[in-house]
Parts: C-alpha cells; structure tokens; sequence
C-alpha cells in the first residue's frame, strides 16, 4: 500500500429503521498515512451529535447490520465481514463468567489462533495496558476504565487492521481521557495499516487523536420527518499541520478551529 | 452503633450482627409458641418427644433416604429435560414447543396421575414422572425467559470477535446463563420438595418421609406430624444451603455481581 491507498471505502450507505431515515448517502473513504521512516497508522475520528446515526453506521461497517443500499468495503476489496473489524461497544461487553485473561483467551480461540499463541499474546497485552494483576479478576470487579481497557486489549489479541470505537471518551476523568487517547495512537502505530476509527461526540478529544475528522449529521435536523444523516464535512487534519503533535491545545490554529467545528455541530 | 444498623433502613450489618437478629426472631418464635393458646396444638416438648419416637421406631431415616432418592433422581431427569427445552429456543422453530411446555404448569399433577399410572404401571416410576413433569414446567418457565433476555450486545459482541456460531451459543448461551441456571435450579428443588409428600401419598408402598406423613396425620398423631414437617423444613433447607455452595464453586462471578448491589 501506498500514501492514500483507500483502507475503507464507505459508498452511498443508507439505512432505515422503521418510519425513520436514519443514514442516507453516507460515502467516506480512509486512505493509508504515509510518514516516510515512521509507522503511522490511521486515526479518523466520526463525530455527530447524539442520535444522529453514529452507532448504526459502526455496525453496518463492522458487518453486523447490512445496508438498505450502498456497501463498505474493507482493506481486502471484499465487503467487511462480522469477525474482520474489530469492535469496542460503548459498554464494553464482556464475558462475565471469564476472567480477563480468559476474556483475551476467548479471543483467541475464537479467531483460530493456537492455543499458546494466544497466552503469549493475551499475557503481553495485559502488561501493556497495566493490567497484570488484574489477570484473574472478573469483569465485576473491574473499574470502568479497566473494562474499557480489557474490552480494548480483547479485540487486540488477533491482530485486525480496523478497530471501531463506539464513544470510547464518554464517562473518563481527565487523567483517564488522556491515558485512553495515547493508548489509541499507540495502538495504531503499532502498524503501517492500523485504522482507528472513533466514533464519538467529543469534539476535542477527537480532533486531538485523530488525523481525519468526519462530521455526520442531517441536512436539516428540525425537518419532518428527518431526512437521513449523510457526512456533512470532512477535516483533514495533517494539511491542517494538526496531527501527529502533543503541543496542540495551545496552538491558536486548533483551538479556532475546534470553534469552527463545534459551531457547524450546533446546526446539524 | 451496631445496633443502630439493624434497625434503621438500607444500612448494611455484620456477620455477629445478623446471627443475633435471626437468634432473637428464633427465640420470639419460640415463646410464642410454648405460650400459645391453642392448647389443642402439640408443644415444642412433645414434637422433640415425638422425633425420637419417629426416628427410632418408625425408620424414619431409611424413610428420609427413599425420598431424597426420589427428589435426586427426579431432579436429574428434570435438569436434563429443562435445559435441552432452553436451549432449543435460540431456534425459532422450537420455541412453540417451549412455549407450550411452560404453559402446562397450569394443569398441576391431580389429573395426571391416572394418566401418567397408565403409562407408567404406577410405582416409584410413576412418582419420577409426576415430580419432574411439576418440575420441568416451572423450569423450562423461568429458564427459557433468561435465555430469551440475553441481550443481543452478547452476540454481536461474540461474532466481531470472528466466534462460530456453536462457540456463541456455548459461551453465551450455555455458560453465560450457568449461574441463573442454577438459581432457578434452586427454586425448582424448592418446588419438588414442596410437592414430595403430595406425591409419595399417591402410592404410600415405597413409603418416604411423605408416606410417614400421612399415615401419622391419618392417627391425628400431632406431634408426630409436627415432627416430620420441621425435618421437612430443615433438610429443604440443608438441599438448598448445598445449592447455594454448589453455584458458587461453579460460578465464583455470580458472588461477585450480587455484592455490587
Ligand atoms: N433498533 C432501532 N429501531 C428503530 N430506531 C432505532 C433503533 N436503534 C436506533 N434507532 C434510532 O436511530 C437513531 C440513531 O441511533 P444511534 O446510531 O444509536 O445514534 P448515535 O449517533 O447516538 O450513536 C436514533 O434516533 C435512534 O432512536
Ligand atoms: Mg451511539
């Protein structure tokens, strides 16, 4: 692959759900980052106001729910599958009858991977998420942000190019949101075709990871019935010079623009 | 202060606390019973006379064994045959069958036993049908609503980590719902024993603590049916001790969820 080779290509997806048009026309593409002696992985943050459609878009990328038209098509060419994205939901699902080790253990088999391969791997990423005395924990006795920790490190134990994030900022204590969002661009460093995509409407933390920004929302929010959410805008953040940098909650050029961006929400 | 918790709402107490709770609210009852103005009734002293009697006299304890092995072997039939009606329901072409299952515990067992004698021949066979028939009813009832209730998140979930459908249905399905199983295992061991003398008294030849029973209520022999009903009590009681233990070691994280209540 090559800088701006498409990783996901999402064409004219429209879904409803009853009486309500919930997307109509959402067509998005994620294309390959490319920073020569580095490994830059993707980061595209999709933000939206609540109830506009974000999680049924997630779901309809990951293969779980199939379009009413349109199709998205994964790093393969082919249409993404179940089993080929992986998935954080908002709530962090778990298996409550497993221990986190045997959350990650479960991971593996389910995946097909060796048994000992996934110990391995399972065992190197609970060390890398501060998790290692936490192996034998239930998920009852977990933190919130532990959970969120596992629920990540759990679609991690077979490696995936995409990863979908559904609210992965919601409900964390500043220490929390910072550790989650350097957590996230290590996690897609970690190869030259690792794609994040975070859905959520945290309009700071998302121009903060990300190197794209998408805006979902309705052309007219208050029209009845609604017309479906489409993209309304798109950002790219590294011809904006705001990526890949840690300084960036004081550069001016962010914060105007992070005015702009929650101007242009307050319409949709 | 200790005290203090016990008496006022949503306060949490002791372990010292609770046994001294439940030894005065034992004690009250008690009194209350050796006062009591029913004079006609037997008094705590003649029961425990009356146990002895039971015990070294009449065989009361082979009696208690022929029934647990009734309650055992019934309850395994039921188990078997409850589960297995669970599960199909994940497969929409067995739900009404479930569904139809569930409802006949409306019927209670009164009208079946001529039925059930003809296809049975009677006996200790007809005894094992009768119980898990009352059993498999409120099982299959309670079970198959908790399977109906895993929510959808648990499978998709499973499936976005590439599991085949046989793994879900084993881990979220069978697994996941272990510990409820086993709760409702529990109440419906309750219900079995509630309905054990009702059915030993059907055919009193095997005999059983609910035989013992009625042929001492036949002799208005008070005491004595004062007797067998607090060994009733207890050893449900005991059954359902060992329940709540075995469901712990089998599932340590159903301990852990009812705590953060
Ligand atoms: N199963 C469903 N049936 C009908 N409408 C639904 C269903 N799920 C969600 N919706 C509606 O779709 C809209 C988008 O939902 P969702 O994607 O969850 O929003 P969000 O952008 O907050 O993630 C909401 O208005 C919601 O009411
Ligand atoms: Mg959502």
């Amino acid at each position: 692959m090559a800088d701006g080779d498409k990783i996901i290509d999402v064409e004219d997806v429209s879904q409803r759900l009853g009486e309500n048009q919930i997307l109509k026309g959402v067509t998005f593409a994620v294309r390959d980052r490319v920073r020569p002696g580095t490994v830059t992985g993707q980061i595209v943050g999709l933000l939206g106001p609540s109830g506009v459609g974000k999680t049924r878009l997630l779901r309809i990328i990951a293969g779980l729910d199939a379009p009413d038209t349109g199709k998205v098509t994964g790093p393969s060419g082919k249409p993404t599958f179940a089993g080929e994205v992986g998935v954080v939901f908002q709530n962090y699902p778990l298996l409550k009858h497993r221990t986190v080790l045997g959350n990650l253990l479960i991971a593996g088999a389910a995946n097909g991977l060796a048994a000992d391969a996934a110990k391995k791997k399972a065992n190197d990423l609970l060390s890398r998420f501060g998790l290692d005395a936490r192996a034998s924990y239930y998920p009852a006795q977990l933190s919130g942000g532990q959970r969120q920790r596992v629920a990540i490190a759990q679609q991690l134990v077979r490696q995936k190019t995409i990863l979908l994030m559904d609210e992965p900022f919601s409900g964390l204590d500043p220490e929390s949101l910072g550790n989650v969002m350097s957590l996230l661009v290590d996690v897609a460093n970690m190869d030259e075709l690792n794609t994040i995509i975070v859905v959520t409407h945290d309009i700071r933390a998302a121009m903060t990871v990300s190197d794209t920004l998408f805006m979902l929302g309705r052309d007219d929010p208050k029209a009845k019935p609604p017309a479906g959410a489409k993209i309304q805008k798109a950002y790219d953040l590294v011809a904006e010079g705001l990526a890949y940098r840690s300084d960036l909650e004081q550069d001016p050029k962010f914060l105007a623009l992070e005015q702009e961006i929650r101007a242009a929400f307050q319409k949709l | 202060m200790s005290l203090a918790n016990a008496l006022l709402p949503n306060r949490a107490v002791d372990r010292g606390m609770l046994v001294a709770v439940a030894g005065f609210w034992a004690a009250l009852a008690l009194v209350i019973w050796a006062v009591s103005p029913f004079q006609s009734l037997p008094g705590p002293l003649e029961v425990y006379r009356a146990l002895g009697t039971l015990w070294w006299e009449h065989g009361m304890g082979p009696e208690l064994l022929t029934t647990l092995k009734l309650i055992v072997h019934a309850l395994g039939f039921t188990v078997a045959l409850s589960m297995l009606l669970s599960y199909l329901t994940v497969i929409a072409a067995f739900r009404p069958v479930v569904a139809a299952v569930s409802k006949l515990r409306f019927l209670g067992l009164t009208g079946l036993v001529v039925p059930f004698t003809m296809m049975t021949g009677g006996g200790y066979s007809l005894k094992v049908v009768l119980l898990t028939f009352g059993m498999t009813t409120f099982f299959v009832t309670a079970m198959a609503q908790v399977v109906v209730e895993i929510p959808r998140e648990q499978f998709d979930h499973m499936r976005v980590l590439g599991a085949s459908e046989g793994r879900i249905l084993w881990e979220v399905v069978v697994l996941g719902t272990l510990d409820k199983a086993m709760d409702i295992l529990r109440q419906n061991l309750a219900i079995g024993w509630a309905m054990i003398t009702m059915v030993e008294g059907i055919s009193r030849a095997e005999g059983g603590i609910g035989a013992l029973i009625l042929n001492q209520n036949k002799h208005f022999h008070l005491a004595e049916v004062y007797a067998i009903l607090f060994v009733i009590l207890f050893l449900g009681l005991v059954l359902d001790y060992a329940m709540g233990v075995v469901t712990r070691v089998l599932c340590p994280h159903s301990v852990l969820e009812r705590m953060k209540r």
